[in-house]
């Protein structure tokens, strides 16, 4: 260490800055830390809130793909695709993964029967539940957003009336598109079981849910397939248990049954609602714009 | 001459750098990056401001005092105006330099080579968008952009050598005529340049929203790595080591020196388990990103540089890296390193690459060493952006003295590791500086 000792005096002043910056930084932030913690510990918050999404009947796991890279596009986003698909003996496989620091993945789950019918439903709800408990164990989220297409909203209703009942994970929001309460029932006054066992058990749904129904018409009536009243026949299940129920209808040239998920009107509700949920931040780390160095 | 050198590592290194910098592309990347130093600098002064006081989570954002939103906002706005065009621009200054050292070199129109080269690398990054008119892709302008802007700068001198010819120097007297006569002579470069430039920007838009190079990163920092211990353990050095290199070439890594994400389930395991048990000890993932990387290997930025900054101020007499780590002392309190990598320079630079990488690992494996012992708690909770980097664990541990001690004794082993490479960088120096002035004194005497 011979040439340690005739450090510079410039560098030597510099130094003691250094320490005393250091120690007087610290010092404040301890109690700072030690504050936030107890207050961390009381309600906590994940900041990863995946976008988990059901796809119709006779679609699967991929439903989703040219919706989503149609938001990407639009909105300059780089959101990751986790897709999941439950088979008929209770296993699941996965499909692609959440990104590092992305926190508003979309999770797709898919079923193995994605048959019509009641029945059928209330089968891909029990099996949501598995690959829901499954995400829960996996990705340790606390909060996250709903998205159904069609039937999708069929069995997100009937999982949270018969599933959903775990205090420490939070259901934001929930937006579905062209979901028949009623299946193809024009008149509101038929109910059909389906609609009748919803409607009994409403009191299940989680009090504190924002949900967003999208409605298509062509020709006043239907989007081809559902009946504008079997999605309005939302309002006797959702009106009044929950914090808010909106009934949205879209028309126009893509406003038919299948081709809603392609409508640039759902594609910009889906957004406002369900990514800018209003719950987590505007999620930095999927624009490109904010460089990270 | 020999007992200057204290060993033979010394020596030999000393003499394989002084080789390497009579390479012509590694003399221009140095002065590149020397070039854009003052705008790195004052960029990284903004970038702290921003980082530490007016970031969401800043880490004396707290400070800040209660002010109108508009006011706010016009200070963000400002800052952000400053940090965003000089070091989030930092590649088109870099280009401009580079492409003007290599036609300098060969005798071209430098001044029109380093303009060419910045809108080359403008036309590169441009967004295609009917939505917002004159966008960049801004990762490719950025310090990620550094090596990349270099190569094309040299490329770009070189076309102008190989497509142009010789330009005179003009004299400033000299009628428009003849600088008119110049344009011309370097049109034919020119041209080439960007259409070479267009063909390439339209690739880059198209696996711009394949979204190509995203797929492949997210194929490997898969959220759902083993928790197998020591998977886990080879998964966070595996990672370090790579953001390390990265950002030696002025690239990023899945590590982010600033930003630390906590939403690995990793890290979300141990949060919970701290959260229920109320301590940290005991939490099941002792070595993923947070515990290991971010609050043992990244004191001062990428590379632990914070030591390199302490060794210099503490033996160095060399008055330029003086000067740089004093400007560059108060960013990196907060982990911003910018302004040190390019003004010593490290970046690029074979002399610091065996420390930048070593200080950085031997730091996270006494860390990882120490939490397997149990001698301290895993640095677990949430530490806001700009966390000086030897207070990042005792924080995340909540005030763990344990994790204190072990930072400062880390922190220590990273001085001694740079300690010898800030005296082969000093002999380097005066080397080819004796040698310049030899040189010139002969063509003197001729």
């Amino acid at each position: 260490m011979r040439r340690s000792n005739i450090h510079s005096k410039k560098g030597f002043r510099a130094l003691i800055f250094l320490f005393i910056a250091l120690i007087l930084l610290g010092i404040p932030s301890y109690f700072w830390t030690k504050k936030s913690v107890s207050t961390l510990a009381g309600r906590y918050n994940s900041p990863l809130s995946p976008i988990i999404m059901i796809p119709g009947s006779s679609a699967s796991a991929n439903r989703f793909d040219g919706m989503i890279s149609k938001i990407n596009k639009k909105y300059d986003e780089h959101h990751s695709v986790l897709e999941l698909t439950v088979h008929k003996n209770d296993t699941i496989t996965y499909k692609g993964s959440i990104r590092n620091g992305d926190t508003r993945p979309f999770i797709v789950v898919g079923f193995e029967n994605n048959d019509d019918g009641y029945e059928n439903i209330k089968k891909q709800a029990y099996w949501f539940n598995i690959a829901f408990e499954a995400l829960k164990k996996r990705y340790k989220f606390n909060n996250f957003d709903a998205f159904g297409h069609s039937n999708g909203g069929l069995i997100w209703t009937y999982y949270l009336e018969n599933y959903f009942d775990d205090d420490t994970i939070d259901i934001n929001r929930m937006l579905t598109v062209g979901t028949p309460y009623n299946f193809e029932e024009v008149d509101n006054s038929k109910r059909t079981e389906m609609l009748n066992d919803f409607v009994k058990k409403r009191d299940k749904l989680p009090a504190d849910l924002s949900y967003y129904s999208v409605a298509g018409t062509k020709g006043y009536t239907d989007d081809g397939i559902v009946p504008i009243g079997s999605v309005d026949s939302g309002k006797y299940i959702f009106e009044s248990v929950i914090k808010h129920y909106t009934l949205i209808t879209v028309t126009g040239d893509t406003a038919q049954h299948s081709d809603m998920l392609d409508n640039q009107q759902v594609i910009s509700l889906f957004h406002q609602y369900i990514i800018n949920d209003g719950v987590n931040p505007p999620n930095n780390a999927n624009k490109p714009g904010k460089a990270k160095n | 001459m020999e007992d200057l050198y204290r060993n033979s590592f010394e020596k030999k290194l000393v003499q394989w750098t002084l080789r390497i910098q009579k390479l012509f592309i590694y003399r221009v990347i140095q002065r590149t990056v020397l070039t854009i130093f003052p705008f790195v600098l004052i960029g990284s002064f903004a970038k702290t401001f921003q980082v530490v006081f007016l970031g969401d989570d800043g880490f004396l954002g707290k400070l800040m005092p209660e002010i109108n939103d508009n006011v706010f906002e016009q200070i963000d706005d400002v800052v952000s105006a400053i940090s965003n065009l000089t070091i989030g621009w930092v590649s088109v200054i870099a280009v401009f330099a580079a492409a003007k050292y290599t036609a300098k070199y060969y005798k071209r129109d430098d001044q029109l080579a380093g303009i060419t080269g910045s809108i080359s690398l403008l036309i590169i990054a441009y967004v295609y968008s009917k939505r917002s008119p004159l966008a960049f892709h801004s990762s490719v302008l950025g310090v990620r952009g550094l090596l990349f802007a270099i190569l094309l700068g040299i490329f770009i001198g070189y076309i102008f050598k190989l497509t142009s010819k010789e330009a005179k120097n003009s004299k400033f007297k000299a009628m428009t005529s003849s600088i008119l006569n110049r344009t011309f002579t370097s049109m034919k470069s020119i041209s080439l340049i960007l259409l070479i430039s267009v063909i390439f920007s339209d690739l880059v838009n198209i696996t711009f929203y394949s979204n190509l190079p995203e797929s492949v990163l997210t194929s490997i920092s898969s959220t759902n790595p083993s928790t197998a211990p020591l998977m886990e353990l080879l998964h966070t050095f595996g990672f370090g080591a790579y953001t390390i290199i990265m950002s030696f070439l002025g690239w990023s890594g899945p590590y982010s020196a600033i930003e630390t994400s906590y939403s690995d389930p990793a890290s979300l395991a141990n949060l919970s388990y701290a959260l229920t048990h109320h301590t940290a000890w005991g939490a099941p993932n002792l070595f993923n990103g947070n515990t290991l990387y971010h609050a043992f290997a990244t004191f001062g930025g990428t590379g632990a540089t914070l030591a390199l900054l302490i060794a210099i101020l503490w033996v160095s007499r060399d008055n330029d890296l003086l000067t740089v780590s004093r400007w560059s002392l108060i960013p990196s309190i907060f982990n911003i390193n910018s302004g040190l990598m390019s003004g010593i320079p490290i970046l690029f630079n074979i002399v610091f690459l065996i420390p930048f990488f070593l200080a950085p690992m031997v730091n996270m494996l006494i860390a990882a060493l120490a939490l397997q012992l149990h001698l301290m708690p895993p640095s677990v909770y949430a530490v806001p952006a700009g966390t000086p980097g030897p207070l990042i664990a005792f924080l995340g541990t909540n005030g763990s003295w344990q994790a204190l001690i072990f930072s400062l004794i880390t922190l220590t082993v990273s001085v001694f590791i740079y300690l010898p490479f800030v005296r082969i960088a000093e002999r380097v120096k005066t080397i080819d500086n004796l040698d310049r002035d030899e040189r010139s004194a002969k063509n003197e005497k001729k």
